[in-house]
């Protein structure tokens, strides 16, 4: 197990990598989805103050 | 900016009734004739009310004097360290000073809304865009082009280099004014557009900065620069061909 | 009749119930891919001959990579149907794929940089592909200024347009220019990965992060141009059906 973290000595560089992107990805869906339920809320709340805007 | 110029502006180029090309087409002339005129009317008009200005028209240059000089000072003063890096450093003062008159390509008139009046009048904004952008450069390129070889010997060039150092950035800057054309009419409408106006201009410049660069390197190395200053020319054809279609574009979406 | 689905596909209730219910058919297979990807290249790969196993970084490296430009495409593949056609969803998709094609840039332009700290000795070098990568993060952030400083959603969307086709035609210039530039001063030294070909046990692994990444890049496409979509509606009537829970 130890040597599987260790990865031959470059963790140091390979694990950061890792956890870089993973956090990018994670991010991303975080993102889209809040982008998403923002939007969704926006145009009910246009809806019930009704009709059509400037 | 006051009336008188108002005025000067708008009878130069605002077709009259009987001059617009749709009038002009009706009676049986051709259209494609009064593109070429009225680009060459804007050129002359814009010409003239930068020379009105000359305080202005100053101010790149001596943006490019000043941050030529930050090197030696910045850097290291020994003539040799400096020549290494010349080509690098006039190239990047270039870059700035030109897109520091950049944000006057555009500005003034469409503040006053004549650029509306010369997208509505009929005749093709593109070549007038064009011809807006050939002011551009023969304002700021063509001076930075011939200040060029003074910046490159203050940093340790040899006289030698002169024309190449003139060939380079002359056929450079046309490039960066027309990419530089592009930014502008993007950035058009915005108000403090100064800091987005260069994010996006610069990256597409690089090309542009890598070819020049080199070219002037070369020059300054006493080397044969016909290779990059081909690419480089060929770069500013594209931009010729390009860019002011793209520029009327962003004005057009801008003035809707 | 040919332009049918055309112009199905360019309706925005059409498009925010398509893509809602495709959302899974892409993220679950992209979930899968992904994990099996790291499994195969973190565990059951071998160890590089030359590289040991610090050249696992590729396969986070590679599909991030990938995904930058993948990613620009579309944006403006979108962006010039978006202006021709006059297409809302187009724009949509364009101004959706912005800030996902930004953060894999980031990712590619970090997790390289590890890379190569220890195979190259430094953490940044200006060879082509990494400067090229850096100006792609440019663009990027030129794109999304420029999209943020329009109040009108309809004049950010035309005006990011015009600078994602102006964008397109750079990128090619950018990376074929640095690396001319490049060549003639020094030949970087590039990234040689054991032998010439890469074994099975490696290359499957990749080929599963570089798949699952790009349905992963389908699924948050879906997800946030039903967003960019709803939001560019005004009070239409078909948000209230569309959103009775």
């Amino acid at each position: 197990m130890s040597a599987f973290l260790d990865m031959g000595g470059y963790a140091a560089y390979v694990w950061p990598s890792y956890a870089v992107t993973l956090a990018v990805i994670a991010l991303n869906i975080v993102w889209a989805r809040r982008l998403l339920k923002r939007s969704r809320k926006e145009a009910l709340r246009r809806l019930t103050i009704g009709g059509t805007e400037a | 900016m006051g009336d008188s110029d108002a005025i000067g502006r708008d009878a130069a180029v605002t077709p009259r009734a009987h001059e617009t090309s749709a009038a002009r087409t009706r009676n049986g002339e051709g259209g494609g004739v009064s593109a070429l005129s009225s680009a060459r009317l804007m050129l002359a008009r814009d010409l003239k009310l930068a020379f009105r200005k000359r305080s202005q028209l100053v101010q790149p240059l001596a943006f490019f004097a000043i941050v030529t000089t930050l090197f030696p000072l910045g850097v290291s003063p020994e003539l040799s360290r400096l020549r290494s890096m010349a080509a690098g450093v006039v190239w990047a003062a270039a870059l700035l000073s030109s897109l520091l008159a950049l944000e006057l390509l555009f500005r003034d008139d469409a503040q006053d809304g004549t650029l509306e009046q010369y997208a509505l009048s009929g005749r093709s904004l593109t070549w007038l865009l064009a011809a807006k952008t050939a002011a551009h450069w023969l304002l700021t390129g063509l001076p930075l082009a011939l200040m060029a070889p003074l910046a490159g010997m203050a940093l340790g060039a040899p006289a030698a280099a002169v024309p190449g150092i003139i060939a380079s950035v002359a056929v450079g800057t046309v490039a960066l004014s027309l990419i530089g054309s592009i930014g502008a009419g993007l950035t058009l409408g915005i108000r403090r557009s100064g800091a987005l106006l260069s994010l996006l201009t610069l990256p597409l410049e690089i090309p542009v900065l890598i070819f020049g660069a080199r070219a002037t390197e070369l020059a300054i190395g006493g080397a044969a620069y016909g290779v990059p200053l081909q690419l480089l020319a060929a770069l500013a054809v594209l931009g010729l061909t390009l860019a002011p279609l793209a520029a009327s574009a962003a004005v057009r979406i801008n003035l809707e | 009749m040919a332009w049918t689905w055309f112009h199905r596909l360019a309706s925005p209730p059409h498009i925010y119930r398509v893509a809602g219910r495709l959302t899974p058919w892409l993220a679950w297979p992209a979930a899968a891919l992904i994990v099996a990807g790291l499994i195969g290249g973190l565990v059951l790969a071998p160890p590089d001959y030359q590289q040991g196993d610090g050249y696992r970084i590729i396969y986070v490296h590679a599909p991030s990579a990938w995904m930058s430009l993948l990613v620009y495409s579309t944006m403006a593949v979108a962006a010039a149907i978006g202006l021709i056609w006059r297409m809302k969803v187009a724009h949509a998709v364009a101004a959706s794929c912005a800030p996902i094609g930004a953060s894999f840039t980031f990712a590619a332009l970090v997790t390289g940089s590890l890379w190569g700290a220890p195979m190259w000795g430094t953490y940044w070098q200006w060879d082509p592909r990494l400067t090229s990568e850096l100006l792609l993060l440019f663009l990027y952030f030129g794109y999304m200024g420029l999209r943020s400083a329009f109040d009108d959603v309809q004049r950010a969307d035309r005006m990011s347009a015009v600078l994602a086709v102006v964008g397109v035609v750079n990128v090619p210039i950018i990376h074929y220019s640095v690396i001319w530039w490049n060549s003639l001063h020094q030949a970087p030294s590039v990234m040689r990965l054991g032998e010439p070909t890469m074994p099975a046990s490696m290359l499957v692994p990749l080929l599963m992060m570089l798949l699952g990444f790009t349905l992963f890049f389908g699924a948050l496409l879906l997800v946030r141009v039903r967003g960019e979509v709803l939001s560019r509606e005004r009070a239409a009537s078909w948000i209230r059906e569309a959103l009775q829970p």
